[in-house]
């Protein structure tokens, strides 16, 4: 049975967080709003003279199409500079273990992966990315691309307080996420990591001579700042391919709970920047309460599948009893639940960095994971998880006001058609973009996986499908199976395209709906209005979340997951 | 209309007056490409040199041996590093956790086994048959789980105390320590938790087989 004594330290850690959620994100609130903040008298004449050079000011607010075009121009060249440096890697600076560049392929499929904060990996780290990509290249993407979802969630929110049509400035909002948000905490966190263990050297490798003889080699580099803001941006990049399963990366239980509150704190505090934005403090609660009960569920089936035990090793014998019916693939150092905590939260939270080999969890925990990213909003990653669930929100009060033949509205803003075809395209190119490639792949019979592979268990089936629903989600975590070549052309191709799909359709949509209540003014409630700050909202919106995922991806669980365990 | 266009701040308006503000005019496309290139710039300025160089700078010097990777030297030569396994398939070395690395880094993550896949049950089977014919354990010992199977990183240096030690009695015969030094040496050398639940019980194989060495005369 379950080992529970661990349990308090897993409560106390998501306890912690969303203790500090509403002061953090009312300080988040503010740093968009462009209100005085902690830190003005530093930063404020520094982001005065980066205005200055980038030609633009906080007054130049732009409407929808114009943010987009900055954002495609901005995240278009962090594409192309990471295409490049990763295709001639061989030929630039810090490659001292001489690693030759990228195929144009895998180059693509990482470049891509990388801008749309995904961070799925199709390379072993140690030996096919320089240490000069990793800090050079990937490392700007770990901060753009966190800066860029944090920039969309504030500029669709901005909505609701416009009647100007214009949602904020992009370079703007882009600027201030780094100097408020980003950079300072991520110092911070890197330090702590190395108080924790976590090496953070310009060395990249030492040569090591092992008791029983041989050599082993001990890869380092600037781990800590790395792993800081790869978690605290919810990109989930690891500076190594067993990312914070590796104990160089997430040296004890200590590490690993501390890794957890870096993960969870912007994306459990985006509710509360939110209501700081709209300046209405209840209107935080709906979205906060469904994304703990949402996340609670997950984590406790996550925990009980995981102590159960194991169908596969029935036929072992001469085995000692454990807690842990899934030991294949765990660490010694984490108990079960503080492991299972971390997985869950890099999962749902989009950042997609593991502590185990997911290929090896459960059945059932493999669908908890992949339930994550089909809803990518409980809380979903860097802004644009808060962003998914408001679009989720818009829908529901949409039907809820078809329900009761009233015209919805949300706080004062009427909720008309267009504003539901934007929610809708947001919300239905996810499923598109797991499931065309997917059939597309299969029929096609590329070398990565043939039909006959697939069929043959379904757990092939399973790995296809999380493959693509990580891409699709920009999530980045992998469920690898040795049957299951994810790198050859097709899939890196295909990859890169659900990515991009996946990162920036969504995001065209949150800005229009942004825009389109932006052009609105607002309206006094009136007797008929649904109440959207009540308990009854919260269940409703919890509900509605569930029930559109399950009706989109319950045939795909039937044929993975669940086959896996009857 | 108004020709005069006042600051547009990033706060709410104030009560809504029927006079629209003129918005701020839109970048051209001269001035987008030049605040993209200056933004890439100064960001890749920031994010690929100065911030890993202050943490480095800093790192360094409160606490540089973790920074360097905590490695372990014996006889004056580094050994490996104590966050990580590595092979200490020896008769008179307590073992690691197995890899399917062979604790090689370089290989990075290896694909594990599906859970209910039946390669899995037969690599358990395998590696019980091979622990059985090297391990020298009392008879009809049960392994303990986490002994037999593989790591997600392929070099955790940890096990759990009782995986350590079933591997008393092989041990014992090939060094002629006994088992009751053996057994105190194991128990001195577990980390308990700080606080019960904070963490498990283990044993760091590497930094017992390290302190192992000098007391057989090898190294």
């Amino acid at each position: 049975m379950v080992d529970l004594t661990s349990l308090w330290d897993v409560v106390l850690v998501v306890g912690l967080v969303l203790a500090i959620a509403p002061w953090f994100g009312s300080y988040l609130g503010r740093v968009y709003l462009n209100r005085p903040a902690f830190g003005d008298v530093l930063l404020s004449p520094l982001e005065q003279a980066t205005y200055r050079l980038l030609g633009t000011s906080p007054r130049r607010s732009m409407r929808p199409r114009e943010y987009m075009v900055a954002l495609l121009l901005v995240n278009g060249g962090v594409f192309l500079f990471l295409y490049l440096y990763f295709f001639f890697q061989n030929a630039l600076p810090l490659d001292a273990t001489g690693v030759p560049g990228m195929s144009w392929d895998l180059a693509l499929h990482s470049a891509a992966s990388f801008t749309t904060n995904t961070d799925f990996t199709h390379f072993t780290n140690e030996s096919q990315i320089s240490m000069g990509a990793e800090v050079i290249a990937w490392q700007l993407a770990l901060f753009l691309s966190a800066a860029t979802g944090l920039s969309v969630a504030a500029a669709m929110i901005r909505g609701f307080i416009r009647k100007d049509g214009t949602l904020g400035n992009c370079y703007v909002d882009l600027v201030r996420t780094m100097t408020r948000i980003l950079l300072p905490l991520s110092i911070l966190f890197a330090l702590v990591l190395v108080l924790l263990g976590v090496p953070e050297t310009f060395t990249n490798y030492v040569t090591a001579h092992p008791l029983t003889g041989g050599i082993q080699w001990i890869y380092l580099g600037p781990v800590a700042s790395f792993q800081s803001i790869s978690l605290l941006g919810t990109n989930g990049g690891g500076w190594y391919s067993a990312n914070a399963a590796s104990p160089l990366a997430n040296p004890s239980a200590i590490s690993n709970l501390f890794l957890v509150g870096v993960m969870m704190l912007i994306p459990f505090s985006t509710p509360f920047a939110f209501s700081q934005i709209i300046r209405r403090k209840s209107e935080s609660w709906p979205f906060i309460g469904t994304i703990v009960i949402i996340f609670a569920i997950a984590l406790g089936l996550f925990i009980f599948y995981q102590a159960a035990t194991n169908p596969g090793l029935a036929s072992v014998s001469g085995l000692g009893v454990s807690t842990n019916g899934y030991p294949v693939g765990q660490e010694t150092r984490f108990s079960l639940p503080e492991a299972s905590l971390f997985q869950v939260v890099s999962v749902y939270a989009n950042v997609g960095a593991n502590n185990m080999a997911i290929g090896s969890i459960s059945p059932i925990g493999q669908m908890v994971l992949l339930f994550g990213m089909f809803t990518q909003s409980t809380p979903g990653g860097e802004g644009t998880g808060f962003a998914t669930l408001l679009l989720f929100a818009v829908l529901a009060i949409f039907i809820a006001g078809l329900m009761v033949g009233r015209t919805p509205e949300y706080l004062g803003k009427k909720i008309e058609t267009s504003h539901v075809k934007w929610a809708a395209l947001a919300l239905l190119i996810h499923p598109a973009i797991i499931l065309v490639p997917f059939s597309v792949g299969v029929l096609w019979g590329d070398p990565g996986i043939s039909a006959t592979t697939l069929a043959a268990s379904a757990h092939n089936f399973t790995s296809v499908l999380y493959e693509l629903t990580s891409e699709a989600a920009n999530n980045g975590s992998a469920l690898s199976t040795a049957s299951f070549n994810d790198t050859t052309p097709f899939w890196n191709v295909t990859g890169a395209l659900v990515m991009l799909l996946g990162r920036f359709v969504p995001i065209w949509a949150m800005l229009q709906v942004g825009g389109l209540f932006a052009s609105e003014s607002e309206k006094p409630p009136g007797p008929g209005t649904l109440r959207t700050a009540s308990a009854t909202f919260t269940i409703y919106l919890t509900m509605i979340l569930i029930i559109i995922s399950a009706l989109l991806f319950l045939p795909v669980l039937a044929l993975g997951p669940l086959a896996q365990i009857l | 209309m108004s020709a005069v266009a006042p600051p547009v701040s990033g706060g709410p308006t104030p009560a809504p007056s029927p006079s629209r503000r003129e918005p701020a005019p839109a970048h051209t496309t001269g001035q987008h490409v030049r605040a993209t290139v200056v933004l890439l710039v100064l960001t890749l300025f920031v994010s690929g040199f100065a911030y890993p160089l202050v943490v480095t700078g800093i790192a360094q010097v409160i606490d540089p041996n973790a920074a360097d990777g905590s490695l372990l030297h014996y006889n004056g030569t580094v050994v490996g590093s104590s966050l990580i396994a590595q092979n200490t398939d020896a008769p008179y070395l307590f073992w690691e956790r197995p890899s399917l690395s062979d604790y090689n880094t370089t290989l990075g993550m290896i694909t594990p086994y599906g859970p209910t896949d039946p390669a899995l049950a037969e690599w358990f089977n395998e590696t019980l048959a091979y622990l059985r014919e090297y391990g020298n354990f009392t008879v009809n010992a049960t392994l303990p789980i986490w002994f037999v199977s593989p790591s997600g990183s392929s070099i955790d240096p940890d096990l759990t105390p009782g995986a350590v030690l079933v591997q008393v009695p092989r041990v014992a015969s090939a060094t002629n320590l006994s088992y009751d030094f053996l057994t105190n040496f194991i128990n001195a050398h577990t980390t308990d938790p700080p606080i019960p639940g904070l963490g498990v019980s283990y044993v760091d194989v590497l930094q017992l087989d390290l302190d192992l060495l000098p007391l057989i005369g090898r190294g």
